[in-house]
């Protein structure tokens, strides 16, 4: 593999995944990841433009950020591309009244939808909200449906939590799939619609310019080199092993940590 | 192909085939004793993953069937062979009702996961223990695949959506034991020590039943009672190699034509 001076030049913007490179989420509120409160201090000073891309979709962006406040972060709302208030203006464009399969946590960003007389399911990690009875509602609604939509806000099969690995919204979003015959539509990671709108609110052209560092082999890496970017994975979050040695997606770099891409960027990327 | 020996074994589905409800299908019991003076083993087949072995021979009873219950092979029974084979401690996630199949099977410490037709385990914390045993390599069994079913107050979702949402969450495919599985059948037959090429299933479901059977070489007669709707048998490919009215009819032809 080249050497990291060639690997990194040129980049003059840097999108963040959150879950799993910031932090890992909890029950308690979760813990921020060794080096990263400072690793983010750092590039918002250099001349590195920043943005956080996730697919967060339990809390709302307010109860993120705030959250990602407390634990010394350096970041705030409008620096978030987050998969609910994209969905909500999908779900305006198109006249679309969702049943909504989410967590009660980000209601709000739903907040000026119609949702009586639902003519869609929208599924987001709903968490504990997945149970048996609400996945069978949000099935009825489908069924029930002409033209059954199903909009899902990602497709992630899992994701760390301090306590372990926890079942994401990709897994929930195939069982509906499968259970009525049909394809969910994805707003979020790795669709490249959604990494566009991420760089273009950062004013970087993927090609040559972008760079993506996350935890997530697939969704992170392979849908941002698939944008054109360059994509760095890191060995914290959900990261297997096994992912250094995934069969289609070989990241531009591997790194431990975020701090350890933050150095690395700062050293071969602003010159 | 290969050729076919005489026959020596039958294999009959149970609801919609021997029974529909709680009512026999007319003739049935008799036809059964009239298959049973023939020197034919026969076996009693079923996808139930919510009925243990001793609620089926309670109901096959009371309709006057003479059953016992070492010849009823059940998709649970299946599973349960699944996990002996392979020696493994199943985490069991199936309805209480099931359980009792699974007697003497060690459950503590699982190293597998078998899935049924179980709502109330379906729940995230449980799907969740199960998701993470799996990605630690622990084995997927799936009694069946269903992808819904119904409910007095409509449709439900299956156990298929679920095996499906950790087959998606581990990138692993679960091992389905149901019919219409090869292994579902062959499975039925290795107590009877006879070949699929000395078979013959009868059943009321032409894709699960029929084409499943005859999958694995065994003749398949496809039986107009129960889930049968017209032109069924043009469905698979190839054809039932007998399509007749009921349980009754296909042991006329057996006694007349096959033995």
């Amino acid at each position: 593999m080249a050497a990291w001076g060639k690997r990194l030049a040129g980049v003059r913007g840097v999108l963040l995944d959150i879950s799993g490179v910031l932090y890992d989420g909890g029950e308690d509120g979760g813990a921020p990841i060794r080096g990263s409160v400072e690793a983010v201090a750092r590039l918002k000073q250099s001349r590195l433009k920043v943005r956080f891309c996730t697919n967060e979709s339990q809390k709302s962006r307010q109860e993120l950020v705030g959250l990602l406040r407390r634990q010394g972060f350096d970041i705030s709302e409008g620096e978030v591309t987050a998969p609910a208030p994209a969905t909500s203006l999908i779900l305006k464009e198109r006249g679309l009244r969702p049943h909504l399969l989410v967590h009660d946590g980000v209601r709000s960003e739903f907040g000026q939808i119609d949702t009586s007389n639902p003519n869609c399911v929208v599924i987001a990690d709903a968490g504990e909200g997945f149970s048996y009875q609400n996945m069978n509602k949000a099935f009825r609604v489908l069924m029930e449906l002409e033209k059954p939509v199903l909009i899902s806000l990602g497709k992630g099969r899992y994701y760390k939590e301090t306590s372990g690995l926890m079942l994401d919204v990709g897994a929930y979003m195939k069982a509906l799939e499968y259970a009525c015959g049909i394809e969910a539509e994805v707003v979020g990671k790795p669709s490249p619609e959604y990494f566009q709108s991420a760089l273009k609110e950062m004013g970087v052209e993927a090609h040559e310019q972008a760079i993506m560092i996350g935890d997530d082999i697939v969704g992170d890496v392979g849908g941002a080199q698939r944008c054109g970017m360059r994509a760095l994975q890191v060995r914290t979050g959900k990261f297997r092993p096994s992912d250094e040695q995934h069969p289609e997606v070989k990241a531009d770099g591997y790194v431990d940590n975020l701090a350890e891409a933050v150095d690395l960027l700062l050293q071969h990327a602003t010159k | 192909m290969a050729a076919r020996r005489a026959l020596k074994a039958v294999l009959v589905d149970l609801s919609g085939t021997l029974h529909i409800e709680d009512a026999a299908v007319p003739g049935a019991q008799e036809a059964l004793k009239r298959l049973r003076s023939a020197s034919v083993m026969v076996r009693f087949v079923t996808n139930t993953t919510k009925e243990s072995k001793q609620d089926l021979l309670d109901r096959l009873k009371k309709l006057e069937f003479d059953i016992s219950e070492d010849e009823i092979f059940t998709s649970l029974t299946a599973a349960r062979n699944l996990v002996e084979q392979k020696q493994v401690r199943p985490m069991l996630l199936v309805d209480d009702r099931a359980l009792p199949d699974f007697k003497g099977i060690q459950t503590s410490d699982p190293n597998a996961v078998v899935i049924g037709l179980a709502p109330e385990h379906f729940h995230y914390q449980i799907l969740n223990q199960a998701f993470r045993l799996l990605l630690d390599g622990a084995a997927l069994i799936a009694v069946h695949k269903a992808r819904y079913y119904k409910r007095k107050d409509g449709l439900a979702l299956g156990p298929g959506p679920f095996v499906t949402a950790l087959e998606y969450a581990t990138d692993t495919k679960a091992t389905v034991v149901g019919k219409p599985e090869k292994t579902f059948f062959l499975e039925a037959l290795r107590g009877t020590g006879c070949e699929p090429e000395e078979a013959v299933m009868i059943g009321d479901d032409c894709r699960d039943d029929v084409g499943g059977a005859q999958n694995v070489g065994m003749l398949g007669i496809l039986v107009k009672t129960g889930k049968y709707r017209a032109a069924d048998e043009e469905k698979i490919n190839p054809p039932p190699y007998l399509t007749c009215e009921s349980f009754p009819h296909a042991v006329d032809h057996i006694l007349q034509h096959l033995l």
